[in-house]
């Protein structure tokens, strides 16, 4: 048995091979580039030395960035979540015509240029946008409001820009619900509140996880978004390593701001997965 | 997924690998390969400036590679042995920097037929400056009926909510805060006062943009109606019929060279002067004055007409008076230190 198991191991390590050269020539390798460049202690890159760790990890500004930038990811992914949800499960519940034009707003968003949904951000939140012109022909405000270049504003285009990676992995999870478990909970008597709480959502907790991955890892990073939607003066973390690495040349605080950001989101990532792992006990209690 | 990042990546591997492998570059010969700005900048210079080169030297080959001035620096650090560009194009701040980091040869001076005839500012050895970009006023006149006539008049309490400026990244954002300083008594060795004029500006800013074409946008969606703006883009929106118009403020308007360089080590030194020529040349720059490049030209011998000659100068002597240059060796300098008290200081 152990002969065999050996087998399949060796040949499922060397299928794998090609990805993992690729990954080692094209992620490994520039990733221990971009630390050795973070090991520099001037722009110059003469002298080795942690001094660009130390800049970034003692300047309550720069904390604050990366502070301000993870929690801006949390929001996103809880509009992501709240948002998403009843449109995953609208779908799961949907007549199989429904279902495929669904699907077709669902991923309509990846079908187009992040930078295309950005600057339709701009023309619904402007001054002139949608959103103002309609509060101002309902006679609800008397001047337009000041929506874009606002972090609330930033954040539902991030969420609206990122809404297919939360929805995508929820209607994977909702589909594999058995429908006979819900009529079951209410069959003994739960409300539908509580067959939401104790049935739908553990069971398709680890749906929501990965979603809430997704979304995190990609509102956080989304340079593009938080530029045009956030503006200059809000500064997240791809900003600001753009602006020292290219405005200013400092690559070493670049790299280190960088690895700095990296490491930051995998421990969120992992948080996100523990409480995952976590939760699947809660799903057979 | 967004290209500035890709393009930092890029640069930041090009560095990266040549302190892990020096001398891995390998001398070949190739075509001219000029390194131009993207967008409008590119389509100038494929239109007009290649052909009118490639008709004076015998239909040379040439190869335009657009990139920003970062990646060029990139680039030609990463293999200065044998150099993949061999003319670069650059803001005032990127010139220098590749300058001071030895990336690039003198401009032939003696064997050019067009370097005597530009004005005196356009004259640098390092790499002449065929254009000139120009920072005045933008504002929205279908909003603002007076037209603005000084830098101070963004600061009127009528424009509460109404302004616009970009931050510190780009030259325009940094070229204005210089600009500001020097109104309020300051220059380029001391802008607290623009930064102390900026935070009294707080209640006008409706926005601080991350880009001059992210500013320019918010002119489109009424979004601001007056700030700093460059001269080129403001033309490129005002032709796709935003109500916007460009006027040089009384202080001067703000000017930068846009230099050409000969990449040092490159094997195509004679046929880059020769290119870097022809953008000398009154007959490129004088095409390309007109619409819809409305390049500012450098040339004395170029007669000013069209849009040029009635918001920013009659002739070059006009100019001379009218436009305001900076030191961006100083400006360089300090630039890090003034980013980050933007960051800082300037939150909405």
């Amino acid at each position: 048995m152990a002969a065999s198991t050996n087998i399949a191991t060796t040949y499922g390590l060397r299928l794998a091979a090609p990805l993992a050269i690729f990954y080692a020539a094209f992620f490994l390798a520039p990733l221990l580039i971009l630390f050795y460049v973070s090991l520099h202690v001037d722009p110059e890159m003469t002298r080795f030395g942690f001094t660009q760790y130390a800049k970034f990890l003692f300047d309550p500004f720069s904390l604050a960035v990366l502070g301000h930038t993870m929690w801006i990811g949390v929001e996103v992914t809880l509009l992501c979540l709240v948002l998403g949800l009843p449109l995953a499960w609208l779908y799961v519940r949907a007549p199989s015509w429904a279902q495929s034009t669904l699907m077709l707003v669902i991923l309509l968003p990846l079908l187009t240029s992040v930078v295309v949904r950005t600057f339709s951000w701009i023309v619904i939140l402007g001054r002139q946008g949608i959103v103002n012109t309609t509060l101002a022909s309902l006679g609800l405000i008397d001047a337009p409001l000041k929506l874009l270049y606002t972090e609330a504003g930033m954040v539902v285009a991030l969420a609206q820009v990122q809404m297919p990676l939360m929805v995508l992995p929820l209607i994977t999870a909702l589909s594999k619900l058995d429908p006979s478990l819900l009529d079951a909970s209410s069959a003994l008597g739960a409300g539908e509140w509580r067959t939401f709480r104790k049935v739908i959502l553990p069971l398709t907790l680890p749906g929501i996880v990965a979603g809430c991955l997704l979304t995190y890892a990609a509102a956080i990073t989304a340079f593009i978004t938080q530029t045009l939607v956030g503006g200059g003066q809000m500064l997240f973390m791809p900003m600001y390593i753009y602006q020292q690495a290219t405005t200013l040349s400092n690559w070493p605080f670049a790299a280190a701001i960088s690895i700095i950001f990296l490491g930051a989101v995998l421990v969120a990532l992992s948080l996100f997965s523990l409480l995952g792992r976590l939760s699947k006990g809660y799903a057979h209690a | 997924m967004t290209p500035d990042r890709r393009h930092f990546l890029t640069s930041a591997l090009a560095l990266g690998a040549l302190h892990a492998f020096p001398g891995i570059s390998v001398a070949q010969a190739h075509r001219l390969v000029f390194a131009t700005f993207t967008g409008s900048w590119e389509e100038a210079h494929r239109d007009v400036l290649v052909p009118a080169f490639r008709k004076a030297n015998n239909d040379a080959e040439i190869t335009l590679d657009p990139m920003l001035s970062v990646d060029q620096i990139a680039k030609v650090k990463a293999s200065l042995a044998n150099p993949p560009i061999d003319v670069m194009l650059h803001d005032p701040g990127p010139a220098l920097q590749a300058i001071d980091q030895g990336l690039i040869e003198n401009f032939p001076i003696a064997q050019s037929a067009h370097y005597k005839d530009l004005i005196a500012d356009a004259q640098l050895e390092t790499g002449p400056a065929p254009f000139f970009q120009v920072v005045g006023i933008t504002y929205n006149p279908e909003k603002i009926k007076t037209p603005p006539t000084s830098w101070a008049d963004i600061w009127k309490p009528e424009f509460k909510g109404r302004v616009g400026i970009t931050n510190l990244n780009s030259t325009l954002g940094t070229g204005w805060l210089v600009e500001i300083a020097r109104m309020r008594g300051g220059d380029e060795n001391n802008v607290d006062a623009a930064f102390k004029a900026i935070e009294e500006l707080k209640p006008n800013l409706a926005a601080v943009a991350a880009n001059p074409g992210a500013l320019a946008t918010l002119y489109q969606q009424g979004q601001i109606d007056i700030g700093p703006g460059n001269f080129n883009a403001i033309q490129i929106l005002k032709a796709r019929g935003v109500p916007v118009e460009f006027v040089a403020p009384k202080e001067g308007a703000i000017a930068f060279q846009t230099s050409i360089h000969i990449v040092k080590n490159s094997p195509n030194k004679e046929l880059a002067a020769k290119l870097i020529d022809a953008a000398l040349s009154p007959e490129v720059q004088a095409k390309l004055m007109e619409s819809p490049y409305l390049i500012v030209p450098t040339n004395t011998k170029v007669k000013m007409s069209g849009e040029i000659a009635k918001v920013l100068a009659k002739d070059h002597d006009d100019m001379k008076k009218k436009f305001v240059f900076q030191n961006w060796r100083k400006i360089n300098q300090q630039r890090a230190g003034w980013i980050e008290k933007f960051n800082r200081d300037i939150k909405l």
